[in-house]
């Protein structure tokens, strides 16, 4: 399949010196610069004697190594070490230099002496021979080689291989198929990597039925039921197999139904409210005939599951909110004014520019109008149906926040993950098209899954002790997205997986088994990422729990999931207000002073509230209750820029031993003590420490920053970056990259890079 | 003022458990609906609204019922609680004030001689409003009598809101308007009457001007030294009467020399050391701009003055002048007589403009911050409304001007001088921001009150000018807020730099709060001299001595004291960003963020518990073992616990 030719030594004369005097006898045996290869990765081509550049003036700083291109990375190999003190969270998946082709936006090679750069896309041809490199990467990174020293022409063929092999013609050239393929070709039975398919962790994937059994029985939806009516997808191909519908409507009304609405999507279910409201959602009625009809069926359906009874409310999102592309062009805006412009130039403008991108205007628009849908479910205790073309995308961002604003359970890391597993991959979020990982179609990219996360951590740095993980998390699970092996990002939805996997199995002659679906790893077994020490990067230290009794005022609470916490928010709404001398006009305006004035004037007559405005003052003015209800505060001085994902790999704007994560350590610090002191009581109670569902063992703490060493100074290498570094991430250079272009689609197999280099000639 | 509430209980705590006061009572139950209320205790506002269950109440009264309860039968007084010496001066009811958040209220207002209180009791919540009148900057009346035949007034205020109330027309003509009693009261100086903070007799267990002690301080810098020395020529504020009266000068500089110098800096404001580096040496010293006038005047004893600045440290030699205008306005200064130094005349001498604008674009941006964000925000074009003011933009070129100084001393191990025009605003932002960049002490609460009685009120910020204390002449261009930029700046350190300073958010907005509210003599008149003409230590309490008596209120439980640790912050717009818990305070729709401060303090809490609860069982475990090993069997052996402080 691969036609990869070893590259023959004739390059010593570009031999830098640095490498050529390595006969010194006290040396240890010079170690081979080779690439680290996971199960399924082949080397597709290299060039030795690259140097990666890593100040972006000088070069006393770059490092020299060979680059590799594999069928799953970029990979960046050599014997230097970083001069400058940097921390970076390791991947068990990648080196420290790596990138992974998935998360490869553009490439552009340049050529100094001629003038020129190309941005390289499949199966291009390239006519100049490379001296420099750059990759602009999905995460952010930008990343520069140089080729002074390297052969021209195995540069060209990296290059060419590197541009090729990030634009995969078909799913099932991602990386991820021949990873998880070649478990079944080695001992069979035996997991690779630790891996298991349950996911290693508590996290529910809703593939089967009584994992949706407990989520209703956990939210008290009793007139709510699990249905398979899409068993083996019959129904509709972008479904999960099995959903939560009314108890009301029977399989034989769903199967009629089904075909009225987009492309044959049933109505999911997605939570229940303690007061018997529901939240489903819902694609749009096809044939405007059925319209009325259908759209009071499913009303009624879901009304007569409402133990009140209740109204239930269509909640049009694509008439609310912006659209797939406004959010794309939106984000590269971002991504422009964040990292590709130059630093000091985009100073000046920074705020207008922030504006002018609409980022935070849209991240605020989906908190505002989850925000009213909670008000529906909890103030006005009506059921709540989201409606949106195909109900794959901007229900999944509302139908999560409301969900999370709602229920605390979804603030715990397994309920998070359960959340996104629920609301993204079962409801056939397309992630394969919305990260574009065949960069086929730039048109369907669109960042909604981060704009979620973005939301979240708005949601996280206004209630910092109210989520049981870190911004770090948040971070690290949007870089997974760039990384094609788990089942939660590759897919369009859950039926593409089983039939790729089939189609796969066959061509591959691997025996299935029992199983629907090769086993690809969901991205919630962190272990394949991370070590258990470092997944202590994801917990929050202050984290008031379900389970950890929390001292709140001196009193201890623990929250229940009670009727009587979700009304309270109801009472004391404020009186109406009396107008009566709110009449601007009958003032004599004579001073500036009166003009000045004037706003204020305007704004009493303007105090009319909406209900829902009414609801969210209302609950404002009450403390919060982190494990009820959680509201975000919606003004827009209040919507942060989330600079640990846009900044951190900017050398300008990292703060060297400040950032939040100096507050961080010494929560962790006096969290990790608590916990000691609580497994010392244990051990005196003479009872085992017992690791409750989803923690790691006891006798390992969940801390990342230890107890032990509060007497120590912070460490020197925390800053606004951690745990990431911009050091040898982040090298801009003053050109811009042009959009990419798209060749060759429907191939399933890679094209030889001989060939390509061929062509190129 | 606002933290009246704190202030009264405070006045109560020979009798240790704090009293809650009116204030405390109405804004918790105000709260719910309208922020402006807090009035009452706006700084506790900013933090104690989280999560707790008792939203307003002051940090130690939470969670009491006792004091809850205490607070429910204050609830209805009309009046406030009175502090000592405080009269209640006029008294309406049936006023309107016209909350611009929530509309009309009807309540009472009183005027004392220290605050206006309005209370709306036929209302639910109760709401209250209650501020000092050294936070009024204006009060005007606003049109005739309405067909209602009410007139209405607004009171424009120095913290960044305006009020606006409105009552019936007086039958009897003769009598007067509460307001124009309010006007007598707001502008005590312009109405021949004492300004509060001279009246106020409240004791407090430290007597907060002992805070800073010139000598003291210049001793913990290591100074005198060889190279340095203190002089009295100005102990009489003969030599510069807005200097201090203890001045540390370049030891082979004489005192007659000075005063030539004196001669040829702007308002007799020699160069003297405002910091040394403990290690090179390197200093931080401040002045005036040199008088040069159009014809490039020159003078040899400040030309050898500043050799000798640089000579004393041996590191090296070079002298870096920061001017902390722009050229183009230095220049401009030449035609007034003075300018900026020339480097033909002073060798080695490298001179740096940093760009920052006078006080009257300063002022004019504070004005266009407060249209943008009070009352309420403009949701569509919040972000470049903001840019527009320029405030994040000035406060940026501060903050970076005192990083390449701190940098120069740090890293460059190099001396620097730091004027602007007449060194007494721009320059105090300078040359305190640097320090606190450079040395650990000034981030502890004492040290930064230390740092502000020495660089602000020493060297002559003029504070009486800039804030205008009791002078209804609201126009009055001396106006300017350089000090609370300088707060702005710090506070945006903090943020960057969350664990390295003693004190938190809080004590920041008490102090601006107090910077108005003339309950404290602190930030009276406008250099050392005149405070000690007024004898304003003697007759007034420090704003120290309210804070150092409950320092725990203002402490950062997360503050790490790392020794010779330099904070470089980044200034760029990216981490900039606007304070919201003090610009925005006011409107009710804004939610303070649930602090981490808090939650730390709630597991520290938590800590504690756990240890004793240890320590009990460990006890127990002791015993137990000590009675079994006499039965013979052996016990787990478990190692004591550590503790971590």
């Amino acid at each position: 399949m691969f036609s990869v030719k070893p590259l023959k030594p004739t390059f010593k004369s570009y031999l830098p010196p640095l490498h050529t005097d390595l006969k010194k006898i006290a040396q240890p045996p010079i170690k081979k610069l080779e690439a680290k290869l996971l199960p399924g990765e082949i080397v597709v081509n290299e060039v030795n004697f690259v140097r990666k550049c890593i100040g972006a003036d000088s070069s006393q700083d770059d490092l020299w190594g060979k680059l590799i291109c594999t069928n799953f990375k970029v990979s960046f190999i050599t014997h230097d070490a970083l001069c400058k003190q940097r921390f970076q969270v390791a991947n068990r998946l990648l080196g420290e230099h790596d990138v992974p082709l998935a998360c490869v936006e553009q490439v552009v090679t340049v050529n100094d002496a001629k003038g020129k750069q190309k941005v390289l896309g499949s199966n291009q041809k390239l006519k100049f021979n490379p001296t420099e490199l750059i990759l602009y990467c999905k995460d952010f990174r930008i990343i520069r080689f140089r080729f002074d020293e390297a052969g021209p022409e195995s540069a060209k063929k990296v290059c060419l291989a590197i541009a090729h092999y990030s634009h995969p013609a078909d799913p099932q050239l991602l990386f991820g198929f021949e990873y998880v393929g070649k478990q079944y070709y080695g001992s069979s039975g035996k997991r690779m990597n630790g891996m298991d398919p349950g996911g290693g962790v508590q996290t529910p994937l809703f593939d089967r039925p009584s994992e949706w059994d407990r989520e209703i029985k956990r939210t008290g939806a009793a007139e709510w039921r699990v249905c398979s009516v899409n068993e083996g997808y019959t129904v509709s191909p972008s479904l999960p197999e099995y959903f939560v519908v009314p108890v009301s409507l029977a399989d034989q009304d769903l199967k009629q139904y089904s075909c009225f609405f987009t492309t044959h999507r049933i109505p999911l279910w997605c939570w229940n409210h303690p007061n018997g409201s529901a939240l489903v959602r819902m694609a749009s009625i096809a044939d405007p005939l059925q319209q009325r009809k259908l759209d009071q069926r499913i009303c009624s359906a879901i009304t007569k599951s409402h133990p009140q009874r209740s109204d239930v409310i269509k909640s049009d999102l694509d008439k609310n909110l912006p659209n797939i592309q406004d959010i794309q062009a939106a984000f590269g805006k971002v991504r422009q004014i964040c990292v590709i412009e130059p630093f000091e130039e985009s100073e000046e403008k920074w705020l207008s520019s922030m504006e002018s991108s609409r980022w935070l205007e849209y991240v605020r628009a989906f908190l505002k109008h989850s925000a009213e849908v909670v008000y529906l479910l909890e103030g006005k205790h009506v059921s709540v149906i989201l409606q949106e073309e195909e109900d794959r995308d901007l229900g999944c961002v509302v139908s999560s926040l409301v969900q999370l604003m709602l229920d605390p359970h979804f603030r715990s890391l397994i309920g998070f993950q359960s959340l996104v597993q629920k609301e993204w991959v079962m409801a056939g979020h397309r992630f394969l098209d919305r990260c574009n990982h065949l960069k086929k179609n730039d048109k369907d990219e669109c960042p909604l899954f981060f704009l979620f996360l973005d939301c979240v951590w708005q949601i996280m740095n206004q209630y910092p002790a109210a989520f049981e993980f870190t911004d770090t998390y948040l971070t690290v699970l949007s870089d997974s997205m760039w990384i094609p092996l788990f089942s939660t990002f590759l897919f369009n939805c859950p039926q593409q997986r089983t039939e790729n996997s089939i189609d796969f199995a066959k061509s591959k002659c691997i025996p299935l088994g029992e199983e629907k679906a090769l086993r690809f790893p969901p991205v919630w077994d962190w272990s394949q990422q991370f070590t258990l020490k470092d997944q202590a990067l994801f917990n929050n230290p202050m984290y008031v729990g379900k389970g950890a009794t929390c001292v709140q005022n001196g009193a201890v609470k623990s929250f229940r999931r009670t009727k009587k916490n979700y009304s309270s928010t109801l009472r004391g709404m404020p009186t109406s207000l009396r107008n009566g001398l709110m009449d601007g006009d009958t003032l004599t305006r004579r001073s500036s002073l009166v003009l000045r004035l004037r706003p204020d004037f305007s704004q009493i007559r303007e105090v009319v509230e909406s209900p829902t405005e009414r609801f969210l003052r209302d609950w404002f003015s009450r403390p919060a209750d982190l494990q009820g209800m959680l509201l975000p505060q919606l003004l827009p001085s209040h919507l942060a820029l989330w600079r640990l994902y846009f900044l951190r790999w900017v050398p300008e704007a990292r703060i060297p031993k400040g950032g939040p994560v100096t507050a961080y350590h010494k929560l962790s610090q006096v969290a990790d003590e608590i916990e000691m002191l609580q497994n010392k009581l244990r051990q005196y109670k003479g009872v085992t420490p017992v690791s409750s569902p989803g923690a790691p063992p006891s006798d390992h703490s969940r801390m990342y920053f230890k107890a032990s060493s509060t007497s120590e100074p912070s460490p020197e290498y925390l800053s606004s970056s951690f745990p990431f570094s911009p050091v040898g991430n982040m090298c801009r250079r003053s050109i811009l990259g042009t959009p990419l272009s798209k060749f060759l689609n429907g191939a399933k197999i890679w094209l030889s890079t001989e060939t390509l280099a061929n062509e190129s000639v | 003022m606002e933290k009246s509430g704190s202030i009264d209980s405070l006045g109560s705590k020979q009798s240790s458990s704090r009293q809650p006061s009116v204030d405390s009572l109405s804004s918790t139950s105000t709260s719910r609906s309208d922020r402006s209320s807090h009035a009452a205790k706006p700084p506790l506002a900013v933090f104690s609204d989280n999560v707790s269950t008792s939203t307003e109440f002051s940090p130690e009264l939470r969670g009491r019922t006792k004091a809850v309860v205490k607070v429910l039968r204050d609830a209805n007084k009309e009046e406030p609680q009175l502090l000592p010496k405080e009269h209640v001066q006029d008294m309406a009811k049936d006023v309107t004030y016209i909350c611009p958040y929530i509309g009309a209220l009807r309540g009472t207002l009183t005027v004392t001689n220290y605050r206006l209180f309005f209370k709306c009791t036929d209302r639910e919540p109760v709401f209250v409003l209650d501020l000092p009148l050294g936070v009024v900057s204006r009060v005007e009346k606003i049109g005739g009598a309405s067909s209602r035949g009410e007139v209405s007034y607004g009171l424009v205020c120095k913290d960044i809101r305006n009020l606006r109330f409105a009552h019936k027309q007086m039958e009897d003509s003769l009598r007067k308007s509460i307001f124009e009693v309010l006007m007598k009261f707001a502008f005590p100086v312009s109405n021949g009457l004492p300004i509060f903070a001279f009246e106020y007799g409240q004791v407090y267990p430290e007597n907060g001007w002992k805070v800073y002690d010139a000598q003291a301080e210049y001793k913990r810098q290591g100074l005198p030294n060889e190279s340095w020395r203190i002089t009295k020529v100005n102990d009489h504020y003969e030599l510069c009467d807005t200097y201090p009266s203890t001045l540390v000068v370049p030891v082979n500089i004489s005192d007659e020399e000075l005063k030539r110098v004196a001669a040829f800096r702007a308002k007799g404001r020699i160069p003297v050391l405002s910091w040394i580096h403990p290690e090179s040496q390197a200093t931080v010293t401040r002045c005036s701009q040199p008088m040069v006038g159009v014809n490039g005047k020159r003078s040899k004893d400040d030309e050898k003055y500043l050799q000798a600045i640089m000579d004393a440290n041996a590191q090296s030699h070079k002298l870096f002048i920061f001017d902390a205008r722009p050229s183009v306005n230095a220049a401009a200064n030449k035609m007034k007589g003075g300018g900026y130094e020339s480097e033909d005349a002073y060798q080695n001498a490298e001179l740096v403009f940093l760009d920052i604008h006078n006080i009257h674009v300063m002022r004019e941006s504070l004005r266009k911050l407060k249209e943008v964000v009070y009352p309420n925000i403009e949701e569509s074009h919040w972000l470049s409304n903001l840019e527009s003011t320029h405030w994040l933009e000035h406060i940026k070129l501060i903050l970076a001007g005192a990083l390449r100084i701190a940098d120069k001393v740090e890293s460059g191990k190099t001396s620097v001088v730091v004027h602007c025009s007449d060194g007494w605003d721009r320059t105090a932002q300078l040359t305190s921001l640097a320090m606190l960049m450079l040395d650990g002490h000034y981030r502890t609460i004492r040290g930064f009150q230390v740092l502000l009685e020495k660089e602000w009120l020493s060297f002559g910020h003029r504070f009486q000018l800039r804030i205008g204390h009791g002078d209804k002449n609201h126009t009055d261009a001396d106006r300017s807020p350089v000090f609370l930029q300088f707060i702005d700046c710090v506070w945006q350190m903090t943020r960057q730099f969350p664990a390295a300073f003693e004190f938190n958010e809080y004590f920041l907005v008490t102090t601006l709060d107090h910077l108005y509210s003339c309950l404290f003599g602190t930030f009276l008149c406008n250099s050392e001299q005149q405070r000690v003409k007024e004898e304003v230590p003697k007759k007034t309490v420090s704003l120290w001595a309210y804070i150092n008596s409950q320092l725990e209120e203002f402490t950062n439980p997360l503050y790490v004291n790392y020794s010779n640790h330099v904070l470089f912050p980044v200034v760029s717009m990216r981490h900039l960003e606007l304070w919201v818990g003090y610009y925005i305070r006011w409107n009710p729709r804004m939610r303070p963020q649930e602090p981490v401060h808090q939650r730390y303090k709630e597991l520290l809490a938590k800590r504690a518990e756990l240890q004793k609860r240890v320590e009990e069982l460990q006890r127990e475990v002791t015993n137990r073992s000590a009675s079994s090993e006499r039965a013979g069997s052996p016990t787990r052996s478990i190692t004591p616990v550590q503790t971590f402080v």
